[in-house]
C-alpha cells in the first residue's frame, strides 16, 4: 500500500502522483489530507483501489474505468460522473448529480444524495442509503437505481428506461413514470445487492420504471408532454 | 459563479467570526476574484454603526468610511448623511453589523481591512465573479438592505425576475443603490420584515417569488439562515460541528473551518433553514 499525501500539493500534482503509483503497478493506494479538493482521482483506467481519507469536493473519480474509490467523508457535486466501471463508494452524504451519466460499475452513497443523483444514467448501478433529493433519476437511460431512504420531488421523470426502487416515500414520482410494488425476487436481489454494501434497506421497495409515453410525441397526449415540459 | 459563505458561533458568545469568514472565502477566492467582502455582527454599539463610501474629492471613489453615529433612526440617518455628502452611499447600519467590501479577492479585503481581527456572532461573506453589472465596491456583496438596521444579504446565481420586481418596488418609492440583480433580495426581505414576517417566514416566500438559480444566505441580529432555489441550480453546502454552523458553496470552505468531525450535507431544493443567533 503507498500513501498519496495532499498537503500542499495542486489537484493536477496529486492525480499525477495518483496515476504515476498505477502506472509503478501498484494496485492499493491512500490519499490522505483530502481536504475537499476536486476532482481528486478522475479517470483512473486500472483496477486499482484508491481510499481517500476524507471529504473531496466536486467530481471525484469521473470518468474511471474499473478503478474501486472509497470516500471517507462527504463528496460534492457530481460524484463518479461518466463511470465506466468500478466502483465508487462514499461514506457520507453526497452532492447533486452524483453519478451522473455512468455507463457502468456501481456507485455507492451510504448517505443521503442532492438534487439529480443519476441524472442521464446510461448504465450500471446507483445505491443510496440515505434519502435522495429533487429529480433524482432525471432522464436516466438505463440502469439501476436503489433508494434506502424517501425520493423528493419528481423521482425518475422522464425517464427512457432503467428502474428505480425507493424504500422510503415518494413525494411525487416525475413525468411519464409508473409504479408499483417490487416483486419478492426484486426484493432478494435488492436486499442481497445491499447487503454486498453492508446496507440494510427497509424490507420493501416501489419500483418506478418509464411509462413510455414521452417517447414519441402524440399530439392526443399534449398534456402530458406540457406537464413534462 | 460567486462564492457565498456564511458563520454562526453557536454558544452565541463573541469569537473570531471575521478570521472563519476570511478563511472561508479564501478557500472560494477561484469562484469569485473580482471583488470580496463580509458582514459580521460584532458587539452591540450605542449608536448604529455606520459604513459608507466617502464619496468627496479628495478620497477615491469606492473607498470605505467606518464612524458610529449617536442615533437611532436609520431612515433618518440615511437621510442626512445623503443630504451633507451627496456622493456619499452608506455600505452598512446597524448595532451590531458593519460590512466591509472592496475590489480584488480575500487577501485585498484583509489587507485593506483587518476582517480577520473582526468579532462577532455571526457573519456572512462573499467573492464576486461579475457576470451583468460594474466592478466596483457599489455592486460588491454583501448588501445591507438599507431602511433597516442590522439585516443583509449575500447571493450567488441569477434573479431572472429582477427587472419586474425592481419596477414594482421602485413604484412604491424604494431606491435601488445598484444595477446588481441580487441588490433585489434585501429589499424584499426588508419588506417581508416590514409587513410583520419573520427572517425564516420572509426567506420561505422569497423562494416562491424569486424566479431564477439562487443560493443565498442572510442575516439579521439575531437570526442567520439560508435560502436555495426550487430547482437546486446553485450548490449550498451545510456544516455543522460541536460549535458552529456553516454554510457555503463549497465544502473546501467548510473544511476550513469547522473541526472534524463535521456534518455535511447538500441544502435540498427550494430548502429555507434558519437559525436563531443565542444570546452570549
Amino acid at each position: 500500500m503507498k500513501e498519496v499525501d495532499c498537503e500542499g500539493l495542486t489537484v493536477r500534482q496529486i492525480n499525477a502522483a495518483i496515476r504515476r503509483l498505477v502506472d509503478d503497478g501498484e494496485r492499493d493506494i491512500v490519499v490522505r489530507h483530502p481536504a475537499a479538493r476536486h476532482n481528486l482521482a478522475v479517470a483512473t483506467l486500472t483496477e486499482a483501489r484508491i481510499t481517500i481519507d476524507g471529504p473531496v469536493g466536486y467530481y471525484c473519480a469521473g470518468m474511471s474505468d474499473g478503478a474501486n474509490v472509497e470516500i471517507h467523508g462527504s463528496a460534492g457535486w457530481g460524484v463518479a460522473e461518466c463511470l465506466l466501471a468500478g466502483t465508487v463508494i462514499v461514506d457520507g452524504n453526497a452532492g447533486n448529480s452524483a453519478a451522473a451519466s455512468i455507463r457502468g460499475g456501481a456507485v455507492v452513497i451510504r448517505g443521503d444524495a442532492g438534487a439529480r443523483a443519476g441524472v442521464a444514467m446510461k448504465g450500471g448501478l446507483l445505491v443510496i442509503g440515505g434519502v435522495c433529493g429533487f429529480m433524482t433519476g432525471f432522464m436516466m437511460q438505463r440502469g439501476t437505481i436503489v433508494v434506502c431512504g424517501d425520493a423528493a420531488e419528481a423521482v425518475a421523470d422522464s425517464m427512457y428506461e432503467g428502474v428505480v426502487y425507493v424504500g422510503g416515500a415518494i413525494t411525487k414520482a416525475g413525468a411519464d413514470t409508473v409504479v408499483s410494488e417490487a416483486t419478492a425476487d426484486e426484493r432478494s436481489e435488492i436486499a442481497a445487492t445491499l447487503s454486498g454494501y453492508g446496507i440494510k434497506g427497509p424490507d420493501s421497495f416501489r419500483k418506478i420504471v418509464s411509462g413510455r409515453r414521452l417517447w414519441n410525441y402524440d399530439r392526443r397526449e399534449r398534456g402530458l408532454w406540457a406537464a413534462a415540459l | 459563479m460567486c462564492g457565498i459563505v456564511g458563520y454562526l458561533e453557536k454558544s452565541g458568545t463573541s469569537g473570531a467570526v471575521g478570521e472563519r469568514l476570511l478563511a472561508m472565502l479564501t478557500a472560494l477566492a477561484c469562484r469569485g476574484p473580482d471583488s470580496a467582502g463580509v458582514a459580521v455582527w460584532g458587539p452591540a454599539s450605542r449608536g448604529l454603526k455606520v459604513c459608507l463610501t466617502a464619496g468627496t474629492a479628495e478620497r477615491s471613489p469606492g473607498t470605505l468610511t467606518r464612524l458610529e453615529a449617536p442615533d437611532d433612526d436609520v431612515a433618518a440617518l440615511e437621510w442626512s448623511i445623503q443630504a451633507l455628502r451627496p456622493g456619499a452611499e452608506i455600505v452598512s447600519v446597524g448595532r451590531r453589523l458593519e460590512i466591509v467590501k472592496q475590489v480584488g479577492g480575500p487577501a485585498t479585503l484583509e489587507a485593506e481591512f483587518g476582517v480577520a481581527g473582526m468579532g462577532g456572532t455571526h457573519g456572512l461573506g462573499h467573492t464576486r465573479l461579475s457576470t451583468e453589472s460594474r466592478i466596483d465596491l457599489s455592486h460588491s456583496q454583501p448588501f445591507w438592505a438599507h431602511g433597516i438596521a442590522d439585516l443583509a444579504v449575500a447571493h450567488n446565481g441569477h434573479i431572472t425576475n429582477y427587472h419586474r420586481l425592481r419596477r414594482i418596488y421602485e413604484q412604491e418609492g424604494v431606491r435601488f443603490y445598484t444595477d446588481n440583480d441580487s441588490e433585489i433580495i434585501g429589499v424584499y426581505l426588508r419588506c417581508k420584515l416590514g409587513e410583520g414576517a419573520s427572517l425564516e417566514e420572509a426567506m420561505e416566500a422569497s423562494v416562491r417569488d424569486l424566479d431564477g438559480s439562487f443560493s443565498y444566505v442572510a442575516a439579521t441580529a439575531d437570526a442567520f439562515g439560508f435560502a436555495k432555489d426550487p430547482f437546486c441550480l446553485k450548490p449550498l453546502i451545510v456544516g455543522e460541528d460541536a460549535d458552529a454552523i456553516a454554510v457555503a458553496n463549497e465544502e473546501v470552505a467548510l473544511h476550513a473551518v469547522l473541526a472534524p468531525p463535521y456534518t455535511a450535507r447538500e441544502a435540498d431544493a427550494g430548502a429555507v433553514a434558519v437559525w436563531k443567533v443565542v444570546a452570549g
